[in-house]
Parts: C-alpha cells; sequence; structure tokens
C-alpha cells in the first residue's frame, strides 16, 4: 500500500510541476507551392496542446509538455504531418504539407473516362440519375447514349463507341467480364441491359483509352461496381407495361442478402399497342438473380451474384422477296455467376480475387429458313486477381493476372444437312501499372498489358502512357495506348489463325469542374490494323481503318434551382476496310454528328421530377446496290424526343411513365435491298425502321416493408 | 506483487479517464454554443487533438462527425459542403467499428447526415437518400425509442415529406411534445451526446 501511496504522490506531483513551465510553439505551415494553409490544426501528439493556423498560415500556442515534442499537423485533403521538434527550437517552425493518398487517388481525371461514381457519393449516378433521364426506358445502355463519344445505333441498342463497333466495348461487374451482357431480341429490334440498373452503385465508362487492366475492349469499356453494404432489410415489387417484378433485401449485422424475380412479357403491350412486326409467342423474359454480401471485419468484403434468365419468343418473319414467312423461334438461357474478394490490410495493401462464369445457350427454330435449326452454346470462365499498393506519395503500384478460358459451339441443321463448329481456347494476361504522382498537380500513369491468346499463339504488349495536369482547377489530360482483342468467334471458328486485332488510341481533353457544373472537350485519334477482313476467297487479317473525332459535354446542376441539363456533342469520322467492307468505307452503324440534350426538372407541387431528352444524329451510310461503289449513300438524319415523368403518389408508392419520339418521326437507320424483277432498277428496297412509332413504358414501384421508402431497388 | 500491479493499472486507468473527462466536458461545451463557421472549426480542431490521443474513445470521434455536419449546413460554397460530409461519413464508419459507440446516436447520426446531404442538393439527394434515413432512424428509435435526438429528427423529416406529398403527418405535435419531456430529463452533465434541443424549438416554430 505504501507504493501506491508513494506512486499516486509522484504522480501527482509530476503533474503540478508540469503545469508549472510554459512554453511557446510558433510558426506557419505550407503547402507543397509554399502557399499558406489556414485552418490547419497544429497540435502536439497525444495532447489537447495546439491552435489552428490563420489567415496568413500562423499558429501559436503555449504548452506545458518538456522535453522533444511531436507535433501533428492536420488538414483536410493533406497527409497528417507528425515532425519531432527538439526543445531549443519551438519557434519560427516551418511545417510543409502534402496532398493525402484520397486526394492523390482521387482528383485525377483521366481522358476518355466519365467516373459517373465520382468521388465519393457525391458524383454519383445512381439508379435514379438513370430512371429519370428521358430515353432511357429504365435501361442502363439507353441512358449512356445521352453521352458523348456514344453513337445512335437506335435498331440495335447495343453501345456503339467512337466510331468503334459494338463488340469493341466490353462489360464488367465488380472488375469480372460479362460474356453476354445484353438481352436477347429479334432482328431490329434493340437490345437491353440484360442487368437492372438499380444493382449498381459505381458506373464507369471509358469512351476511349481506358485502363489496360480491362481486356479484350479495342474501343472502350464499362466497369460496374455492385454496393458493398446493403444496410437496409426491405421488400418491393412493381407492375409495368412490360412485365411484373418483385423481391428484397434482408440485412444482417455483418452482411446482406438480395434476391430479385422478374417476369417480363410483351404479350398484354402488342395487344393494346400493335406494331409492325408479326408475333407468334411475344417476348417473354423469365429472370432471377441474388447477391449475398458478407463483410467480415472493415476492410473486408466477400460478394457472390447469381443471375439467370430466359428468353423465348416466336416472331413472323418475311422473306426479303415477300414470297415466303418463317416463324423465327427462339430460347435462350443465360447464366452468370460473379465471386469477388477485397481486403484491405493493415500495411494497406488492397488485394482482389475474383471468379466468374458465364454460360449462353440458344436454340433458334426456324432461324433462316422454315424448318432449319441452329444451335449454340457458348460459356466462359474468368479469373482475376490484383494487389495494389502505395509505396509513397510519389509513387502507387498496381499489378495482376487473368485468365479466360472460353468455349463456343454452334450447329446448324436443315433437313439431312448437320454443319457444327466449335473452339476452346483460353487467353492469359499479366498487368501492371505504375502512378507518379509527380507533384500534386501533375500526375503519370505508366501501364503494360503482356497478353497470350491460346487459339493463334499470340503474344501482345500492350502499352499505355497517361498524364495528367491540373491548372488552378482545369485539367488537361492526354493518354496514348495500344489495345488488342480477338476477332468475334464467328469468324475465329472459320480461321482459328487470325490475328488479334490492334487498335492504338491517342485521346487529349481539357476538363472543368466546379459547383455542380461540369465542362470537358476531347479529341481522338484511333488507328485500327489486323481486323478481321473477309475478301472473296479468303478470310485473312488484313483489316485496317482509322477513327478520330471531338468530344464536347456540360453538366450544369446549379443554373436554375430544381433544374438540371446535360449537353452531348460528338464528331466523328470513321473508315474501315474489314469484315464484310472489302473498300475503306464508313461502316454503316458511324455517324459523322451525335448530339443530345437532356433536362430535368424538378417540381415540388406536384411531386414530380419531368424529364425531356433530345437526340439528333446525322444520316447512317448505307451500301446502294444500283450506284456505284460501297457504302455509297445516306439515310435521313435521326431525331427523337422523349419524355418521362417520375411521380411519388406516396412514400411507398412511386409512379414512372416514359414515352419515346414524341414527335412521331420515322428514323430510317438503313436500308436493304432484295432482288425484284418487276421494279425498273431490279431491287427491292426496305427501309430499316423502328417497330413502332413510340414506345410507352408505364411502371408502379412499391415498397412493402415497414422501415423504407421512396426506393425502387430491390438490391 | 501482482495484486499491486494490477491496482496501479485500475489506477492509472481511472486516472486518465478522469483527465480526460474532464478536458473533453468543456470541448463538448464549445461544439454546442459554437455559433459561427470558424468557433465550429476551432472546436473541430480540439476534437481532432482528441482522437489523435485517444482513438477508442467514441464520444469525440461522434462528435467530429457532427460538428462536420454542422459544419456542411455552414459553409456555403458547395464542394466545401461535400468535403465536410464525405469526412463526417469516414467518422461515422471509424464509429461503427468502435464496441463503444451508442448504436442509437450512431444511426441518429447517419440520418442527419443524409439529410445534410438532402439539403445541400435537394433534387438530386432527396429521391436517392430518403429512403435510407427513414431506415437510419427506425434503426435508432428501435434500439432506444426515448433517444430525443432520434424523436425529433424523424418527427421532423416525416413531417416535411408528409407536407412534401401535401399530407399531414398527424403525430407531430406529439413526437415533438415527447422529445421535449426527454430533452428535459436528459442529465447534463453525463458524457454522451445532449446536442437537439435547438431542433425542438425548430420544430416549435413550423408546425
Amino acid at each position: 500500500m505504501k507504493e501506491i501511496f508513494l506512486l499516486i504522490v509522484l504522480l501527482f506531483a509530476g503533474m503540478i510541476s508540469s503545469s508549472a513551465q510554459l512554453r511557446t510553439v510558433e510558426g506557419k505551415v505550407l503547402n507543397e507551392q509554399s502557399t499558406t494553409m489556414t485552418n490547419a490544426n497544429v497540435f502536439i501528439k497525444g495532447t489537447i496542446d495546439g491552435s489552428i493556423t490563420d489567415s496568413l498560415g500562423y499558429f501559436r500556442f503555449t504548452t506545458t509538455q518538456q522535453g522533444e515534442l511531436t507535433l501533428c499537423v492536420r488538414l483536410l485533403g493533406y497527409a497528417q504531418l507528425t515532425v519531432q521538434v527538439p526543445e531549443t527550437k519551438l519557434t519560427g517552425l516551418v511545417l510543409k504539407l502534402k496532398p493525402d493518398n484520397v486526394t492523390l487517388d482521387n482528383v485525377v481525371v483521366t481522358a476518355g473516362n466519365f467516373r459517373l461514381k465520382g468521388k465519393g457519393q457525391f458524383g454519383k449516378m445512381s439508379a435514379v440519375d438513370i430512371v429519370t433521364t428521358a430515353g432511357s426506358t429504365g435501361d442502363l445502355y439507353h441512358s449512356l447514349r445521352t453521352l458523348p463519344g456514344v453513337q445512335m445505333v437506335g435498331e440495335s441498342g447495343k453501345l456503339f463507341i467512337r466510331g468503334g463497333d459494338s463488340n469493341e466495348t466490353q462489360t464488367y461487374i465488380d472488375e469480372m467480364h460479362v460474356l453476354s451482357p445484353y438481352t436477347t431480341t429479334g432482328d431490329n429490334i434493340p437490345v437491353r441491359g440484360r442487368y437492372s440498373p438499380f444493382m449498381f452503385e459505381g458506373i464507369n465508362f471509358s469512351t476511349g483509352a481506358g485502363s489496360t487492366e480491362y481486356a479484350q475492349g479495342l474501343s472502350s469499356v464499362l466497369a460496374l461496381n455492385t454496393k458493398d453494404v446493403s444496410p437496409i432489410t426491405k421488400i418491393g415489387m412493381n407492375a409495368s407495361t412490360v412485365g411484373v417484378s418483385g423481391g428484397g433485401t434482408q440485412a444482417f449485422d455483418k452482411g446482406s442478402v438480395s434476391v430479385s424475380l422478374d417476369y417480363q412479357n410483351m404479350e398484354p403491350y402488342y395487344s393494346v399497342l400493335p406494331n409492325r412486326l408479326h408475333w407468334i409467342n411475344p417476348y417473354q423474359l423469365i429472370s432471377g438473380s441474388s447477391q449475398i454480401r458478407f463483410n467480415p471485419n472493415p476492410g473486408s468484403v466477400i460478394k457472390t451474384f447469381i443471375g439467370y434468365n430466359r428468353t423465348t419468343f416466336i416472331q413472323q418473319l418475311t422473306s426479303p422477296d415477300n414470297l415466303s414467312t418463317r416463324n423465327f423461334g427462339m430460347k435462350d438461357d443465360n447464366i452468370y455467376l460473379n465471386s469477388t474478394f477485397q481486403k484491405t490490410t493493415e500495411s494497406g495493401y488492397k488485394i482482389f480475387a475474383g471468379a466468374a462464369f458465364s454460360l449462353k445457350n440458344q436454340n433458334i427454330d426456324n432461324a433462316v429458313i422454315q424448318t432449319d435449326t441452329y444451335h449454340e452454346k457458348e460459356w466462359e470462365i474468368h479469373l482475376k486477381t490484383k494487389v495494389t499498393k502505395r509505396f509513397t506519395d510519389f509513387l502507387r503500384l498496381n499489378a495482376g493476372l487473368e485468365n479466360f478460358i472460353r468455349h463456343d459451339e454452334t450447329g446448324y441443321m436443315y433437313s439431312s444437312t448437320v454443319h457444327t463448329d466449335s473452339i476452346n481456347h483460353s487467353i492469359s494476361a499479366l498487368f501492371a501499372t505504375a502512378i507518379f504522382n509527380i507533384n500534386s498537380n501533375l500526375y503519370a500513369e505508366l501501364s503494360d498489358r503482356m497478353e497470350y491468346t491460346g487459339i493463334n499463339d499470340e503474344w501482345n504488349s500492350n502499352p499505355r502512357l497517361a498524364l495528367s495536369y491540373n491548372l488552378n482547377g482545369i485539367h488537361f489530360s492526354g493518354i496514348v495506348g495500344k489495345y488488342t482483342q480477338l476477332p468475334e468467334n464467328k469468324y475465329l471458328m472459320l480461321n482459328k489463325k487470325l490475328s488479334d486485332e490492334q487498335c492504338t488510341q491517342y485521346v487529349g481533353g481539357v476538363y472543368y469542374e466546379k459547383n455542380d457544373k461540369v465542362y470537358r472537350i476531347e479529341t481522338y485519334y484511333k488507328t485500327y490494323r489486323d481486323l478481321a477482313l473477309q475478301e472473296p476467297s479468303v478470310l485473312n487479317s488484313d483489316g485496317y481503318g482509322h477513327s478520330k473525332g471531338v468530344d464536347v459535354f456540360f453538366n450544369d446542376r446549379d443554373l436554375i434551382k430544381n433544374f438540371e441539363y446535360m449537353l452531348a456533342y460528338s464528331f466523328n469520322l470513321s473508315k474501315r476496310k474489314y469484315q464484310e467492307y472489302t473498300e475503306l468505307s464508313t461502316p454503316q452503324y458511324a455517324t459523322t454528328h451525335n448530339a443530345s440534350l437532356s433536362v430535368k426538372y424538378s417540381i415540388p407541387a406536384l411531386k414530380s421530377i419531368l424529364g425531356i431528352t433530345n437526340r439528333f444524329a446525322s444520316g447512317r451510310p448505307y451500301h446502294d446496290p444500283t450506284k456505284s461503289g460501297i457504302m455509297n449513300s445516306t439515310t435521313g438524319y435521326y431525331n427523337s424526343v422523349d419524355m418521362s415523368l417520375t411521380y411519388l403518389a406516396s412514400k411507398k408508392v412511386i409512379i414512372y411513365a416514359s414515352a419515346s419520339n414524341l414527335l412521331g418521326r420515322q428514323n430510317v437507320y438503313n436500308y436493304t435491298y432484295s432482288a425484284d424483277a418487276t421494279s425498273p432498277d431490279g431491287y427491292r428496297k426496305t427501309p430499316v425502321i423502328d417497330s413502332s412509332s413510340h414506345f410507352f413504358y408505364i411502371g408502379i414501384f412499391i415498397t412493402l416493408s415497414g422501415k423504407t421508402a421512396y426506393d425502387v431497388s430491390n438490391f | 506483487m501482482k495484486t499491486i500491479k494490477s491496482l496501479m493499472c485500475v489506477l492509472f486507468l481511472s486516472l486518465s479517464l478522469v483527465i480526460s473527462a474532464q478536458e473533453f466536458a468543456p470541448v463538448v461545451q464549445n461544439v454546442n454554443n459554437a455559433k459561427d463557421v470558424s468557433e465550429l472549426i476551432q472546436v473541430r480542431s480540439q476534437l481532432e487533438r482528441f482522437i489523435v490521443a485517444q482513438p477508442q474513445q467514441w464520444l469525440a470521434e461522434y462528435y467530429l462527425a457532427y460538428v462536420d455536419v454542422q459544419l456542411s449546413f455552414r459553409v456555403p460554397d458547395k464542394d466545401d459542403k461535400s468535403k465536410y460530409l464525405s469526412e463526417a461519413e469516414t467518422s461515422l464508419n471509424n464509429l461503427t467499428a468502435l464496441k463503444e459507440t451508442d448504436k442509437s446516436e450512431l444511426f441518429t447520426l447517419k440520418g442527419l447526415r443524409l439529410y445534410a446531404l438532402i439539403a445541400s442538393d435537394p433534387q438530386t439527394n432527396g429521391p436517392k437518400y430518403s429512403g435510407e434515413i427513414i431506415n437510419d432512424y427506425s434503426t435508432a428509435l428501435g434500439l432506444n425509442p426515448n433517444n430525443p435526438r432520434a424523436v425529433i429528427l424523424s418527427t421532423l423529416f416525416n413531417n416535411d415529406m408528409a407536407k412534401f406529398m401535401h399530407q399531414t403527418y398527424e403525430g407531430f405535435q406529439k413526437d415533438v411534445d415527447k422529445a421535449a419531456a426527454l430533452f428535459a430529463g436528459e442529465n447534463k452533465t453525463a458524457l454522451t451526446p445532449t446536442w437537439g434541443k435547438g431542433w425542438v424549438d425548430f420544430a416549435l416554430t413550423k408546425k
């Protein structure tokens, strides 16, 4: 007991004596450019002795601490600075702050990339933003068509970016490849995204010169991220002009499980609003998906997603000569399974591992002519692992390995003729990126992707260099990069030795973003070579081409209260000799001018958000066999005014309505020609147009659980 | 010797707690009394020093998140608002990992932060976060039905929503009275969150 008493006495004595001597600490705080920093918090580590800097960057405080001091400086956006200050030098201090890792990693603007997720959650494009964009009809891919660089190919619905073909754009979910991201439809009926936009919280859309981490995307990459946590337990359902769906999420302490079931049937819609197509069995889609998220500890996430859907329809098609009909019957099964693991270790390593499996199984009756059958089964396994670590303020490294195992088999049967084909192959790659923060305004990224494609036994090195410079909030960025991709399976099946298709991209841009205003302008030049080319007698890799253009984008959410506008314009010149284009010509999907103006207006008095989008594209090239040359003609321009209205009927009921092409313009995408002896020039000319002038969507979203409201997402 | 050692440990621990409580109480006072941005930044810096000294203490981190939300209401620049709300989110995430954290208070503050996000950009964030706010407040009330901050903030939000829907929120007066009574009975000296009385006064002006 004596000892304890002594200890207490000593302790108090120490405290009293220490409070006796006051010492002054003073100095100033600067950043790397020697600009004075206001409101920086300067204090002695482990105590509350300290002060904040004034408008000239000066601080001054007193302390009772003795001996050498450990000073800490903290300021938002800067890394915490810790310095040892000797007893004799407590005044006239000059402390320099450096940007923190979050700032270093986030403020970088990279050409070609639309980080719709943005910094933190403030620039995040949510499902609500997507569905309230008129013309999106609730679909992710349709809503992306309001961004620059995306070409208006109305009859397809797929993404055609900057003069590139749609198969040059790849979709990734949580870093893992998706083999068939689009729904299966009939001829000239636009596809939609297979996955609900409500599943994703991050959307990174690269319209050019994207990260070399993503494989097999010659033009562009759409990287989607699902939620890491879904903290709300909820149940919801919806009914619309195209079907019904329902589902919900059960949240647990360390994770959550979401389930969604969806049934679409176009029969009721077509019975009320008939279209130009003839349906025996209208489009039907049954789908189910589920995601399990598990957060074993704050730095780790394990996610597993599984989605299944089955599409069926029978469409009556008329032969080009108008003499016979056939019942084109589609059965399509699609499975996507994706499991990922992410962990941030205490030493700052970010570790990622993932596996994905995609399967497409398609059976078509009367595919080309009456009584034939076509079958295709395609699957892919994608395995990927990577690690990221910031080593110093100057350097961050990112490296990984991935492997794709692919299989595709087709079978065509007509009377006694059976023709089958198949390919099995794999792609292996090693990728690495070094990110240099040269100073807080200048950033460089040097990367390479070494890829081996087994089918043609080819090695490729895809280097990429990106530079970004920030001049008082105006960002300049330039990228040069090489990209490769295997030719489409239909060509590989005919010639397994086709080379990997190559694209070199040069992108430069200027960006400015401040207080809800975004301005960006980009220019690009792309050269293509080793493209698959179907010459009269041989299929080879002698195809080539180029594409160049300018993209402009303005977005302002601060102009008028409750009002937002988005203006995108793209100019593109693209020429190719590839596939069936045996002469250098502009491909059928490429348009020179594309523009879209999208506005949204919230009307609190009506509890509504009104959206109007006008999209314009100049005419599409097409081939007229009565004239000389190929791709020798141009269709009329495309224009569509779309409208959407989101109405909060009550806090548990949301009604969403949209209508396309309000002006009823008949947009012609292409013309097809068939031999017709009765016609003076020997051809019958048929326009490729939308199946109906308008598309109407009305949906009602109901929240059934008690704890949440205004929520249309089941995930 | 062993008992003496453990006794010493207990003594040290209790002593250090007393010191921090003594030092922390005036900081909480400063938080509650801060009238403008510069006073809030001042108290924010004091809280940061506490967190660096005692990272396991939930209350300093909690008040830091609260001050950041308050700052987001007061600073005029939209980018600055975003910066403070993003900092508040980091603090709230840190709090989730701390064992001592009063979870009802945590969810209340999460809700208030989302409310601030909506206030900073009602058109975009209103539809985005309304569902989550309702969930946060009801989780807070589920954990402690007598949390006056959760009672008043949830009442105000429900009332705002009802107004937006051109309806009236029937339980408004009853809930405001309940919150007022709960605030009146709160022990102001204890080292627990005590902010929020101002929202009752604000509610009374609204009716």
